[in-house]
């Protein structure tokens, strides 16, 4: 029963940190998408910044939105 | 996750969580190992949750999910799964995400600020400030390990028969006796003797962070908290950093007005949610 996450996983950056946790963040394909935090990154107590490579699921319903899964070290 | 973490649960995994009664009936939540969480909608992942056992023995757990109704599911699944209390976190300007805990039963027992701290002297107004007589500050590197780590049982034991892990902010994690990792090139301390009595971590991330502050008990109300402030951050600010991070509970009345003290602005804020 067990599933991978089927969503659209891409890699990004992010551009700009806006009100109620939400980040704007550029793929490499230039688009631009508005993502939260996930869950598992709050619970983690990981800061977001600005020029901070993040790893996006993007919304299978609106592509563009998303949701930071991951925060890359460098 | 060692056995000791896991979370405690009456059912095994892979447990199924139907959805009688529910707005969308094709959703089934399944607990798919001891701390992960899956909703399933026709044959798509649409939700996920975690559940973690920080050293203290809390429990917290997380979800994420596209719509509030399988949002709801996931968090009633794992709630029915796992033992009482269950802990979250949110950020408080995000307030979808803090109502969809409320829904199911959650409310809000704390709150952390996050301050952004000025490095400037001029801008804190840390630049004449010096430790208290028969008090130095040994610079982040240059501490010795043992007696380092000595000050960190001293003052883990003092938070533990004190105001306790579950009031210190998220960073400030207890750690098993004999397992705590000190790395010295991370700590200033301030020395009395041949004693540390204080001492001030740096995360080292991009933006600094003051991972804990902390002056043994028998030695608050001098200014070392204070003096090893002004040592971090003149020495961030000589470095090119403009600006740290700080998380301080806002209970803690003496950390806030050291902070707001010498110029820390707001930036955010966590709340800590709780099902009992």
């Amino acid at each position: 029963m067990t599933k991978t996450t089927n969503g659209i996983e891409v890699e990004g950056t992010v551009i700009e940190c806006l009100r109620n946790a939400n980040f704007k963040v550029e793929l490499p394909n230039g688009h631009v998408v508005l993502a939260h935090i996930s869950g598992k990154v709050r619970k983690n107590h990981i800061k977001i910044l600005p020029h901070d490579r993040v790893l996006v699921e993007l919304s299978p319903y609106d592509l563009t939105r998303g949701r930071i899964r991951y925060r890359y070290r460098s | 996750m060692n056995a000791s973490h896991s979370p405690s649960s009456q059912q095994s995994p892979q447990s199924l969580h139907g959805s009688p009664g529910t707005d969308d009936p094709a959703v089934v939540v399944t607990r798919i190992s001891d701390t992960s969480w899956q909703a399933v909608q026709d044959d798509r992942v649409v939700g996920s949750g975690d559940a973690s056992r920080r050293p203290d023995g809390r429990l917290f757990v997380s979800a994420d999910a596209w719509h509030g109704p399988v949002f709801d599911r996931l968090v009633a699944a794992m709630a029915a799964d796992l033992p009482e209390p269950l802990h979250t976190v949110t950020d408080e300007t995000d307030h979808d995400t803090t109502a969809a805990w409320q829904r199911a039963g959650f409310t809000t027992v704390r709150r952390e600020w996050g301050y952004l701290l000025p490095t400037d002297p001029q801008a804190t107004g840390l630049g004449p400030v010096r430790p208290p007589a028969g008090v130095t500050i040994v610079p982040a590197g240059e501490a010795e390990e043992g007696p380092l780590r000595a000050l960190d049982r001293v003052i883990h034991a003092e938070v533990e028969a004190g105001i306790g892990w579950p009031a210190m902010p998220a960073q400030v994690l207890p750690c098993p006796a004999g397992t705590t990792v000190l790395d010295p090139a991370r700590y200033a301390v301030a020395r009395r003797g041949d004693h540390y009595v204080g001492l001030l971590r740096v995360a080292p991330v991009r933006r600094p962070r003051i991972g804990l502050l902390a002056v043994r008990a028998d030695h608050q109300r001098l200014g070392i908290a204070r003096a090893l402030l002004a040592h971090a951050l003149e020495s961030m600010h000589r470095g090119g950093t403009t600006t740290a991070w700080a998380d301080v509970a806002e209970s803690n009345t003496a950390a806030t007005a050291l902070v707001e003290g010498i110029g820390a602005r707001r930036a955010g804020a966590t709340l800590e949610l709780v099902r009992h």
